[in-house]
């Protein structure tokens, strides 16, 4: 029998989506603006930071929608994204044992994903950390950037302009490295596009044997 | 008796003429020293007429003298209504003079319109700042800086690391220089500026100012030294401003199209900087400069905290850093991805 079950509502498939053209625009022309003699993707390097600001100001905005949505209007923020003793002491290694062993012999996931509560253990604390701190500190070296002249004495009591574009970078790579990993994750469904679906449309077919 | 007193009396007068004579051509010429009787007292010879004594020696043309470019100055000046016969700069600089003619600067300025050449320095003996202080003599500061920002991003940045003559002359190849800023009240610049060599004095006590980082006084800033300055609390009011500056002066002014890519400076990698130089005040107003020994690029990073170029002063170390975070990104799209391709009989 297949369950259908609204997973995903607007505001948080609206954030996704521009998060998700964010962050390619974002590392395309990161990679532009950092490497611009092996890579011209974008016409001329101006043009490569110009996006690259716009982009950042777009998944600035975002956060804010996402970090809006999830504390004031569908008050499930802790619900959600924060683990609970018993999922860091045992559903973290259920999980894992799940993606790194019962995987591979055909086993089904322990976690079954319910509006109240969508993510798996791993998933809660990868999250968390991703969205509570590498998402917050990237966007805020990236702002301090952007405004060099005006934040100047914020720059220089952080430890320098150049400290601040060093750790901007570092933050940016983990966030890359994260991309792989969760688009690769995402086809791990009963099909290979089974959780892409409910991310446009809300909805997820659940199959109960 | 009275002939032979006539005839000592003769030669000895002619003698006493033609010493005298001579003597007027073997007299010692005005010594600079004589000018400097009169024209360092703006008192005497008023403000346009004045030369400032400190300034005047500190340039290479005081050892030439004065009368080498004046030399119509004799004894009757100034009574001969002030003639001391200009000489022409291109008299000695004349390939400069034959590169500044090309340019279409050279229709709007002469020579000593931008350089006092009672005041004239070597390049390496200006800061950036005195560089650009004298474009802004007729470049109004707030009108160059609107021009810029309509195509330049980050203007005031930009504006404040650069001197003018970095983008607008033709020269290719660049240093960097860094100044030691004091933290003060709001400039251009920020919240900091430019030291000056009183400042740093009292900073090192009397001592030879660059001392103040170049701690062992063998004229040359190791990483280690830059790495202590920055991290000293004692100079937590003080930082390192970095200007790049071009290495050769040219006299090519120009909008050189070329510099509206902005990979002519972003995209020339680390090897650009390497030349970097610890500029510091001396007393009478020139800058004496202190070659920074060139080192790892990462030692580097937390030597000069507050200089970073976008897309040239990345390090390899750090590139490193990033590439192994992405591949461990990599690991479960292909080592788990390859495991479930050889499983996926498994799950049908």
């Amino acid at each position: 029998m297949t369950e259908r079950i609204y997973l995903t509502p607007t505001p948080v498939r609206i954030w996704h989506w521009l998060n998700a053209f964010g962050f390619v625009a974002l590392i395309l022309s990161g990679i532009q603006i950092r490497f611009p003699e092996y890579a011209n993707i974008f016409g001329s390097y101006k043009a490569a930071i110009r996006l690259h600001n716009t982009a950042g100001i777009v998944v600035s905005a975002s956060f804010l929608l996402w970090l809006g949505y999830y504390l004031l209007v569908s008050r499930k923020m802790r619900q959600l994204y924060l683990p609970t003793i018993d999922d860091l002491c045992n559903g973290v290694v259920r999980q894992a044992k799940f993606y790194f062993l019962s995987y591979f012999f055909g086993h089904q996931s322990p976690h079954h994903a319910s509006p109240d509560d969508k993510f798996n253990p791993m998933q809660k604390s990868a999250y968390l950390v991703i969205m509570m701190v590498l998402v917050p500190l990237v966007i805020l070296s990236g702002l301090l950037l952007m405004n060099v002249g005006p934040m100047r004495t914020l720059a220089v009591l952080v430890g320098g302009i150049k400290l601040v574009a060093s750790v901007h970078f570092l933050l940016a790579c983990s966030l890359c490295a994260f991309l792989f990993t969760h688009v690769y994750l995402a086809t791990l469904g009963s099909s290979p596009l089974a959780y892409f679906k409910p991310m446009l449309t809300g909805w997820e077919e659940v199959n109960h044997e | 008796m009275r002939g032979i007193k006539r005839m000592l009396w003769l030669p000895t007068l002619a003698l006493l003429v033609v010493l005298s004579a001579g003597g007027w051509e073997v007299a010692p010429a005005m010594e600079s020293g004589d000018c400097l009787g009169c024209h360092a007292d703006s008192g005497s010879v008023g403000e346009r007429a004045a030369i400032d004594e400190t300034a005047f020696a500190a340039t290479p043309h005081a050892d030439m003298g004065c009368l080498a470019c004046h030399p119509s100055v004799g004894d009757s000046h100034p009574d001969d209504a002030g003639a001391f016969g200009e000489t022409d700069c291109s008299d000695c600089h004349s390939d400069v003079a034959a590169a500044y003619a090309k340019s279409p600067h050279s229709v709007n300025a002469g020579c000593t319109d931008c350089h006092n050449p009672h005041e004239v320095r070597a390049q390496h003996e200006v800061s950036g700042y005195d560089m650009n202080r004298q474009c802004a003599t007729c470049h109004e500061g707030q009108e160059m800086t609107e021009r810029h920002r309509q195509w330049l991003p980050q203007t005031r940045i930009h504006l404040a690391s650069l001197p003018c003559i970095t983008c607008h002359t033709g020269s290719e190849k660049m240093a960097l220089e860094l100044y030691v800023t004091n933290e003060g009240q709001s400039t251009a610049e920020g919240d900091f500026e430019l030291a000056s060599y009183q400042d740093l004095l009292a900073l090192t006590d009397g001592e030879e100012v660059a001392s103040l980082i170049n701690r062992d006084g063998n004229h040359i800033v190791s990483i280690d030294e830059l790495r202590a300055f920055n991290q000293n609390p004692v100079y937590r009011g003080q930082r390192l401003h970095g200007m790049m500056v071009p290495a050769q002066m040219t006299h090519s002014y120009d909008i050189l199209y070329n510099r509206w890519d902005c990979t002519f400076c972003h995209g020339t990698g680390p090897k650009s900087l390497q030349k970097t130089y610890l500029s510091f005040p001396n007393s009478d107003g020139t800058y004496s400069r202190v070659p920074v020994e060139s080192g790892a690029a990462l030692s580097v990073l937390y030597a000069t905290p507050d200089f970073y170029m976008v897309g040239a002063t990345r390090n390899m170390a750090l590139n490193l850093a990033g590439a192994m975070i992405l591949a461990g990104g990599m690991v479960m799209p292909f080592g788990h991805g390859f495991l479930r391709f050889l499983t996926r009989k498994n799950r049908k």
